[in-house]
């Protein structure tokens, strides 16, 4: 009785090793290829990048809504605030003075922008 | 058989089960959250509205190695193919066309700072791992050469493409070059419709340009039409039908030559039928 026992602690352990091995190798060694990936998945250098870009081509433009839209491809927060977020990112990280005075700009601009809409 | 150990065979068979159970979760069930992403793994049309950005931006600044470090983020085999084609694509899906005009403005503008790199004989180029190609410059004759050293890999481009590009001084933007009338042909081909006026638009590396904005004036009338609406004759290519007996001029609304005195020409074909033919123009970047 003892033996049969001892064998199905055997083969339960056995799955979850199998198992354990299956996730170690789906999720550290080979994990799934992304493409195909949505904005908000950028990461943080790239989303403060594009934010520049938005405040760049804002600073010509003068049109707050287009650079709302142009923003709006990160989805979840409010133009205004994945501005702001850039904006932290780029004093926290060293942008030059200038890129954070057009960032700013945008960001001031958003936030009028939001209290008419 | 009866002394063979099945149980040995039930914990192998576990194994691989659990290695398929633990595969299906963690590739299908739930993968690994993806966050910290780079450009190159977007989705194509957040691609193009990334791309449409840098546009804007270089439209706004001028700062072309800026524009070129953050398309090089896009992983766009030819920089200057993919913006050309994205101005075809929003021209045809009646996006703006000032946006548009942009994304080509900056293709011309990277085909155009292509062309105007340098190029020696002495020159040497040192291909990177992203397949961009980097120029080194000779050191002046003056400078002894050490023929022994192997010349080295510049690392700012390799810097530039790991993190995102880093803020420059940002020059005035310069207006491109007129574009020259090159060509003017008459076309007399019955194959053809009656009185088609085509325009062939090129830069200055004789590459065709979309979204190049032509206006055509008559007597009394003015229109605009734009190159690349038809790709499948070439990105530059444009095309007008012409009436009979009017005289047009034709320009290109960013500064060209003007074509004076363009009206359709009376044609004869083989069997002696006279037939409308059309004009061929060809504007180029000097």
């Amino acid at each position: 009785m003892n033996s049969k026992r001892s064998r199905w602690v055997f083969i339960i352990l056995a799955l979850a090793v199998g198992i354990g091995i299956g996730l170690a190798y789906g999720w550290i060694i080979d994990p799934v290829d992304f493409f195909d990936l949505t904005p908000d998945t950028l990461r943080a250098d790239y989303k403060a990048d594009y934010v520049l870009m938005t405040a760049e081509a804002y600073q010509v433009e003068q049109d707050p809504a287009l650079a709302a839209r142009r923003l709006a491809i990160f989805g979840t927060k409010s133009p205004y605030a994945i501005a702001a977020d850039g904006l932290a990112y780029a004093r926290a990280t060293g942008f030059s003075d200038s890129d954070i005075t057009l960032m700013q700009e945008l960001v001031t601009a958003l936030q009028a922008w939001s209290g008419i809409q | 058989m009866r002394g063979f150990p099945w149980w040995r065979l039930g914990v192998l068979l576990a194994l691989l089960v659990g290695l398929g159970l633990g595969l299906v979760y963690s590739w299908m069930i739930s993968p690994l959250r993806v966050f910290d992403a780079e450009p190159k793994t977007l989705r194509a049309d957040f691609k193009d509205q990334y791309r449409s950005v840098i546009a804007a931006a270089y439209a706004a600044t001028g700062n072309l190695p800026r524009a070129q470090a953050r398309l090089s983020l896009l992983g766009d085999s030819d920089s200057v193919e993919a913006l050309n084609a994205q101005a075809q694509r929003m021209l045809a899906n009646d996006q703006s066309f000032e946006q548009a005009d942009k994304a080509a403005a900056l293709a011309a503008a990277l085909d155009e700072g292509n062309q105007d790199r340098p190029v020696s004989s002495s020159t040497v180029e040192i291909a990177d791992n992203t397949e961009n190609v980097v120029t080194a410059t000779p050191p002046p004759p003056d400078v002894p050469i050490d023929l022994t050293e192997t010349p080295q890999t510049i690392e700012t481009h390799t810097i530039v493409n790991e993190s995102t590009p880093r803020p420059t001084h940002t020059p005035t933007p310069v207006p491109g070059k007129p574009f020259k009338l090159t060509g003017q042909e008459t076309v007399c081909d019955a194959n053809l419709p009656d009185g088609l006026l085509q325009v062939v638009v090129l830069n200055s590396n004789r590459r065709q340009i979309a979204g190049v904005e032509i206006v055509i004036t008559w007597d009394g009338g003015k229109e605009q039409f734009f190159t690349g609406l038809k790709p499948e004759l070439g990105n530059g290519y444009a095309d007008y039908t012409m009436t009979p007996d009017i005289t047009y001029s034709v320009q290109l609304a960013r500064g060209s030559d003007i074509a004076l005195g363009i009206t359709a020409p009376t044609c004869q074909s083989s069997n002696g039928e006279s037939f409308l033919g059309g004009i061929k123009l060809t504007f180029q970047q000097p």
